[in-house]
């Protein structure tokens, strides 16, 4: 059955860094949310694609292979159509490029390794975290404005979205934004790769969080744990984040010898900060951390913000 | 069938036609009747088409090189994303005439037998052509001998055996090789390999004010402890051309050897290697109109001698037990197992249709055209061109790797390609060192060979324009 192929396909993506029990995923039935059930699949209706005039470069897919717009995030959707009526190559790109101006930029300690896509040409970092409801929320940057634009729509296209929803879309919907985008898996195709980042970042996001029960990327081991719970508890923050960097340092004088444990960056949004200059704030922290900075805690990052901060 | 060959040779023996109706290069059978001291064989191939392949000489009145050769190359006729296809990246790779289409194709259609096994006719006359085509790039490079030119995959492979070969036997800790911030990743990843193995230490020569490597300071660094030097003769980014022979001079008072990074000279001008005086030197098949998956190295042959295997295997040997093997002479040793046969006849083609044009030539027509497109490049405001301006003393290489202030070179090459048609470079043009070294991540590079034409700059130079316009209007 059609849909079961892109289902199948849309795992080839991913690289072995996922544990081997989740290839049993024959058929998106992950958490079913109360809102759509994926065992149920609509007859396949899709809108045949006007014959673009430019399109004889890049061999699209036969029609019957691509994936129905309707499978798309409703985001997602919006962008296609939007691209779909600026029918000249120019206007494309002129909203590409509008899209990529508007993206939230990226805080530069978010431009690790880890969330760099991999390729030769431009540099492109992708950061992803779960939000409380376990959709996940994408932040991009890019130092290419083509490229950033790219990054805008899925990060547009995918933010705010279930995990299964996102790791189930197939990358042949760039086709019918009309951009050109080729989609020949190689080292160069920045969008394909930045497409996959994004899908093995929902679904690692997913199996940690089925895993530790903790809302943001990373199982936390007992330090973590501590931290975490120290801060709800003196701090009450309307968002906490603790995330464990320590492998970024390892190796390094301040980890050596140590069990990891050793990094973590912290974001904490609460009242508790009103008030506070940021020097009053990071000691307020490193207060209630004292404890494990006596006992191995070798450096903290962190983000303190008061709730009326963070709607601004 | 029969075809009607018609043979131009000028001061050659004549010969006899084989029997049989097949094609073959004509020269290849005279040229071992030539003497090695002519600096390059202005013969002729002739294949399938019966049709002559050279280029008339250009007068005041005649279209320029490029006008009259751009017809021989059938893939620059096509159009691509609705534009006119205008092709810019020949340092990367250079187009190929049909003469080597054709030379190819025939080899596979008429003669295509495993080289130097076999006794059949097949075989032989696949041997023959074979070793013609060594001998060609012999000539076209003046070596004093074609045994001194050893077929490789690429120079990249090339110059990997030189390191495995000569470099593992030849330096110690504590050694120094020389080379520059400007080389092509294939010229520095082979030695930093060897030189870990070793214990060697990698020395860079840094850009003077004009960007280009700063010969003086590479005369300072020479010592007795210096035992090569490995430097590029043209720069694939900056277009400038290193002084080899007096590199070499200097190399040799101290003791060192000097291995010459010509993918970029070759195909674009004549190359001495006795006049330069190099020990080592490299080219590509593919940056000289010639098949991919060929390159060669030459060497001196008493250096060559003296070097022990890179790839072992058949035809490398000269007697082999169970337990031991004895090993053939150069260039055989370094020739493992069945070589791209096909590939190695077509760049024998390559260079015969270059020779028939003329590297001076070329080279003329190289430099005019070249210029053009770094005047009319600077034309563009807000843009940086690497490298040294031209002048009176100082050449520049047909090509100008660039940036426009405030726009990402990938963005500039892929609107350049989907809305005109404009195939440049982006990114770091395997130069990482020289890019980190300028400042810059990356760099767009629009590169030229003999069969572009003024046309494909103003093109060019219009397209970039609008690139430019459309970018900025969203700042």
């Amino acid at each position: 059955m059609a849909t079961n192929s892109i289902s199948s396909s849309s795992f080839r993506l991913f690289t072995t860094r996922i544990p081997l029990s989740l290839h049993n995923f024959k058929t998106p039935t992950l958490h079913p949310t109360p809102s759509k059930s994926f065992l149920f699949f609509k007859p396949i209706t899709f809108q045949r694609l006007p014959p673009t005039p430019s399109s004889s470069s890049s061999p699209s897919p036969p029609p019957s292979s691509l994936q129905p717009i309707e499978d798309l995030p409703p985001k997602l959707q919006e962008i296609v159509h939007l691209f779909q009526s600026v029918p000249e190559p120019k206007a494309k790109y002129e909203q590409l490029l509008f899209y990529g101006k508007n993206l939230k930029p990226l805080d530069t300690r978010f431009k690790t390794n880890d969330n760099k896509v991999q390729g030769c040409v431009s540099q492109v970092w992708v950061r992803a975290y779960l939000d409380p409801n376990r959709n996940v929320v994408y932040e991009a940057d890019s130092d290419s404005v083509l490229t950033k634009g790219l990054a805008a729509l899925l990060v547009q296209g995918f933010s705010g979205r279930p995990v299964n929803e996102i790791i189930r879309v197939t990358p042949d919907f760039v086709t019918l934004l009309g951009l050109q985008q080729s989609l020949t898996p190689s080292r160069n195709n920045g969008f394909l790769n930045m497409l996959k980042l994004m899908q093995r970042k929902a679904l690692m996001l997913y199996v940690e969080a089925e895993k530790g029960g903790g809302d943001s990327g990373g199982e936390l081991g007992g330090r973590g744990k501590r931290i975490r719970e120290k801060l709800e508890r003196e701090l009450e923050p309307v968002e906490l984040e603790v995330e464990d960097v320590s492998y970024q340092h390892a190796g390094h004088a301040g980890v050596r010898g140590g069990d990891g444990e050793t990094h973590f960056n912290v974001r904490v949004v609460s009242r508790e900060f009103e008030g506070k200059s940021l020097v009053k704030r990071h000691r307020l922290i490193y207060g209630l951390l004292q404890e494990e900075l006596d006992a191995g805690l070798h450096a903290l990052s962190i983000v303190a913000k008061t709730p009326a901060e963070v709607e601004g | 069938m029969w075809l009607v060959m018609e043979v131009l040779l000028p001061k050659l023996p004549s010969f006899k036609f084989p029997s049989h109706s097949h094609c073959c290069s004509i020269t290849s059978r005279s040229s071992s009747h030539v003497r090695f001291g002519f600096r390059r064989i202005s013969s002729l191939s002739i294949c399938a088409s019966a049709v002559n392949e050279a280029v008339a000489e250009p007068t005041i009145d005649s279209p320029s090189l490029g006008h009259s050769t751009r017809p021989r190359f059938p893939i620059l006729h096509q159009e691509v994303n609705g534009s006119k296809l205008v092709y810019l990246d020949n340092a990367a790779t250079s187009q190929k005439p049909t003469a080597v289409l054709k030379a190819l194709q025939n080899y596979y259609e008429a003669y295509n037998s495993n080289v130097h096994r076999g006794i059949h006719f097949l075989s032989a006359k696949a041997t023959d052509e074979y070793e013609s085509a060594r001998r060609k790039i012999a000539s076209f490079i003046n070596a004093s001998d074609s045994r001194e030119i050893v077929f490789t995959k690429n120079a990249s492979e090339a110059i990997n055996l030189v390191a495995y070969s000569w470099g593992l036997s030849n330096l110690k800790a504590d050694d120094e090789i020389i080379l520059t911030v400007a080389e092509h990743h294939s010229a520095i990843v082979p030695w930093q390999i060897v030189a870990q193995k070793v214990g060697a230490v990698l020395k860079f020569v840094d850009l003077n004010q004009d960007e280009i490597p700063d010969i003086e300071k590479l005369k300072e660094m020479l010592s007795r402890k210096t035992k090569i030097v490995v430097v590029h003769h043209v720069s694939n980014v900056l277009a400038s051309v290193l002084p080899i022979r007096d590199i070499a001079q200097w190399a040799h008072d101290v003791g060192a050897k000097v291995l010459v990074d010509a993918c970029q000279s070759v195909p674009h001008m004549m190359v001495d290697v006795q006049n330069l005086n190099a020990d080592f030197l490299v080219a590509s098949s593919h940056k000289m109109c010639g098949p991919t998956g060929i390159g060669f190295l030459y060497g001196k042959i008493d250096l060559l001698s003296s070097m022990p295997p890179f790839l072992g295997g058949g035809e490398m040997i000269s007697d082999v037990y169970l337990d031991h093997s004895t090993y053939a002479e150069p260039p055989s040793r370094f020739e493992a197992g069945t070589p791209a046969i096909g590939e190695a006849i077509g760049l024998g083609a390559a260079i015969d249709y270059l020779s028939g044009i003329g590297m001076q030539t070329i080279h003329d027509y190289e430099v005019e055209l070249g210029r053009y497109l770094y005047e009319r490049l600077l034309s563009v405001p807000n843009i940086r061109i690497y490298g040294p301006a031209p002048s009176e003393k100082v050449q520049r290489a047909a090509l100008c790797s660039f940036n426009v202030e405030n726009l990402h070179p990938t963005d500039l090459a892929t609107f350049l390609d989907q809305q005109h048609g404009v195939a440049i470079r982006s990114g770091h043009h395997c130069a990482q060192p020289l890019h980190r070294y300028l400042g810059v991540s990356s760099s767009a590079r629009a590169s030229l060979y003999f069969y572009n034409t003024k046309e494909d700059v103003d093109n060019f130079i219009n397209a970039l324009t609008d690139t430019v316009s459309f970018f900025n209007s969203f700042k």
